[in-house]
């Protein structure tokens, strides 16, 4: 029985002194340690996105870095696999001792680490806020408008900037963020006094025939679209519906997508940053001189990673004094407002049990197989 | 309504092609193939890699058909090989087993659905007639003979011909085939490449309805493994009606509020009933043959 006691007490001490040395977490002469939780391999890849972020901190760290101290991504892979996700996470926070984390990009990050980052008090800039628990949790606050954000500026954009009366909306909904995108319609509805004439919510897989279909019976102008593009069009297509407007979401924005597209069909895509497809678009030169530099892809994602790291590294430069994990959460949540010119609305991280800072939506059309920027720069609901 | 339900049925003969591949693999060789739809996918996207390069269609087409027979002919020269005495369920799991391989490969090679999405020829696109709001294209025409050429050719082929009657004594007893003369192996992985080539021609038939990127095409075996059982994997004009049934279930369930959520899950209920059904009668036949 005392030798039990005597262990737990052995065991207690422990504890307490990797607690006090978790306390000390990122702070003194070394390099400033920051994680991040990239899809790598899995269903999810987005490689470019941790390549671009270290080639943001490489520029910092030539320049002389922060306060003397280096930067240092630590980017782990998680395969779209949730407990490697939460591995990862753990592993940064109590192993790596990193800072914070920025220029995240997994499907499965937000949603299962959100109470570890809340929980460990670090804060995380995704580079993409993939699932809906990017813009509902306390410590997260990505660079990207995500779902949401994105749904309201595409009504908008179909009922005020294109002036269709009849708006319709077609979306594959992930199960548990059906509330969020209801949500993003009763925006939208809000600010214009407009409501729906046609919403499906559950758009499956197999023939769409049938979706397209209810949308000819309910006189849609306007379709608001997120699933696969291929089939939906040449479909629509046969169906005669050249003349509706289909508003695509931001994960159609491809290359390969925009071939798909009959010349004779008429197909927007809402865009989170500014079209990465026109480099002289405001933003886009920094980012692409610096991805061609490194021989990295020109991807909306890429775009994504340059700002994260951007925002990152100005908000760390207004920290006087030590930068440790608490003072660089601190800073994050008494930051002011950062116009980046990518995206349509500033940046700011700020309190709050929630962040969706990034509002708003740029336009692009498909054209002979590309896609076309469109005048005008954001589409932000309300503001234009 | 009536509307949903007749788009729906205009996918059914899509679905129905699908089913009979599942079902003539099943009556020919005895084997449940799982990586059916993903070897189809493999000569489809062969196909389309070939077009992008400015091949002639049709050159292609013959390329992408071929090349879906060799890899489905190499794949039952495995399973004669290697897998030739065991039972059914074991040569099913190789067939899953291939079919994750060959997914994987697929999505290295061709891309996912945003980066690899492909725009299919669809020289069948053209409208044919009005039905209510829905236009019938060509295509729903040309599926739904392609289904019947299918059920009745395999129909008679295997009642009427000699060398059906060979394919359904390879099919039923491989071995006692082999006994009485029939080229057992050489058959067999004739069977599988011609069913391969099939495939193909109705994957690309089926993709500018169905998907267009290579996770999409190969996914369909779950579909036409649905179809499939609506025909007990072995009645064709079953498995014609359980493809058109599915549509119009698909168009019924997309079409009623309260279900729409659940309309992935409808079709599969109904199938599940329907098998009872049939499992019920079984019994019943059963119980009063004794």
């Amino acid at each position: 029985m005392k030798r039990t006691y005597v262990s737990a007490a052995a065991v207690a001490a422990l504890t307490l002194s990797l607690t006090t040395a978790c306390n000390d977490s990122g702070g003194g002469d070394g390099p400033i340690k920051v994680g991040a939780i990239n899809g790598i391999t899995g269903l999810f890849q987005t490689p470019e996105v941790p390549k671009a972020v270290k080639a943001v901190f490489e520029e910092v760290n030539a320049a002389g870095g922060i306060g003397g101290r280096k930067l240092e991504l630590i980017s782990k892979d998680d395969a779209m696999d949730p407990s490697r996700s939460g591995q990862a996470a753990r592993e940064l926070i109590q192993s790596n001792k990193v800072v914070a984390l920025a220029g995240s990009s997994s499907a499965v990050d937000c949603g299962l680490n959100r109470a570890t980052y809340t929980k460990n008090k670090v804060v995380s800039i995704p580079a993409v806020g993939v699932d809906p628990a990017c813009f509902t949790s306390p410590n997260i606050a990505p660079v990207n408008p995500g779902p949401y954000a994105l749904t309201t500026a595409m009504l908008y954009y179909a009922s005020e900037t294109l002036k269709r009366d009849k708006v319709c909306i077609d979306y594959t909904v992930l199960p548990g963020s059906g509330g969020g995108i209801e949500g993003a319609i009763k925006k939208w509805t809000e600010i214009t006094g407009k409501t729906l004439a046609h919403k499906n919510l559950a758009v499956g897989q197999g023939d769409p025939t049938r979706y397209l279909v209810a949308d000819k019976n309910a006189g849609c102008q306007a379709v608001l679209y997120n699933a696969t593009v291929g089939p939906w069009f040449a479909q629509a297509r046969t169906q005669g519906m050249q003349k509706t407007d289909f508003i695509l979401a931001a994960n159609s924005y491809t290359d390969a997508n925009a071939k798909t597209i009959p010349p004779d069909m008429t197909a927007y895509a809402g865009t989170e940053w500014q079209p990465y497809t026109d480099p002289t678009l405001p933003g886009n030169d920094r980012w692409a001189k610096l991805v061609e530099k490194n021989g990295i892809q020109k991807t909306a994602f890429s775009q994504g990673a340059v700002m994260s790291a951007d925002i990152f590294v100005q908000v760390l430069k207004t920290i006087k004094g030590d930068i440790t994990r608490e003072s660089v959460t601190k800073a994050f949540k008494e930051m002011k407002p950062i116009n980046y010119p990518m995206v349509g609305t500033p940046y700011v991280f700020g309190p709050g049990d929630a962040h969706n800072p990034i509002q708003g939506s740029r336009f692009v059309k498909a054209d002979k197989g590309g896609w076309k920027v469109l005048p005008g720069g954001f589409t932000v609901p309300g503001k234009s | 309504m009536v509307n949903s339900v007749i788009a729906g049925l205009t996918s059914g003969g899509g679905y129905a092609l699908l089913g009979l591949c599942v079902v003539l693999t099943y009556r020919l060789v005895a084997v449940v193939n799982f990586a059916m739809t993903a070897v189809g996918a493999m000569g489809a996207f062969i196909m389309v890699s070939l077009t992008d390069k400015g091949w002639n269609v049709w050159a292609a087409l013959v390329v992408g058909a071929l090349s879906a027979a060799l890899l489905s002919g190499l794949l039952g020269a495995a399973l004669v090989r290697w897998f030739a005495g065991h039972r059914e369920r074991t040569k099913a799991a190789v067939t899953v087993a291939l079919f994750v391989a060959l997914s994987a490969i697929g999505l290295r090679l061709f891309g996912g659905n945003s980066t690899g999405a492909h725009r299919f020829p669809n020289p069948f696109g053209d409208p044919v007639f009005t039905v209510g709001s829905v236009v019938v294209p060509q295509s729903v025409l040309v599926s739904l003979a392609f289904a019947l050429l299918i059920t009745l050719a395999v129909g008679l082929l295997l009642t009427r011909t000699r060398i059906g009657l060979k394919l359904q004594a390879l099919s039923e007893r491989p071995s006692t085939a082999e006994v009485v003369g029939i080229p057992a192996p050489r058959l067999a992985v004739g069977v599988w490449a011609g069913v391969g080539a099939i495939t193909m021609l109705v994957i690309v038939l089926v993709a500018p309805r169905l998907g267009g990127d290579f996770g999409a095409l190969s996914g369909l075996i779950s579909t036409a493994l649905a179809v499939a059982m609506v025909g007990a994997f072995r009645s064709l004009p079953l498995t014609l009606a359980g493809g058109l049934i599915l549509g119009c279930l698909e168009g019924m369930s997309s079409s009623v509020d309260s279900i729409q959520k659940y309309q992935g899950v409808v079709p599969f209920l109904v199938i599940l009933v329907l098998l009872w059904w049939r499992s019920r009668r079984e019994v019943w036949d059963t119980a009063h043959s004794r």
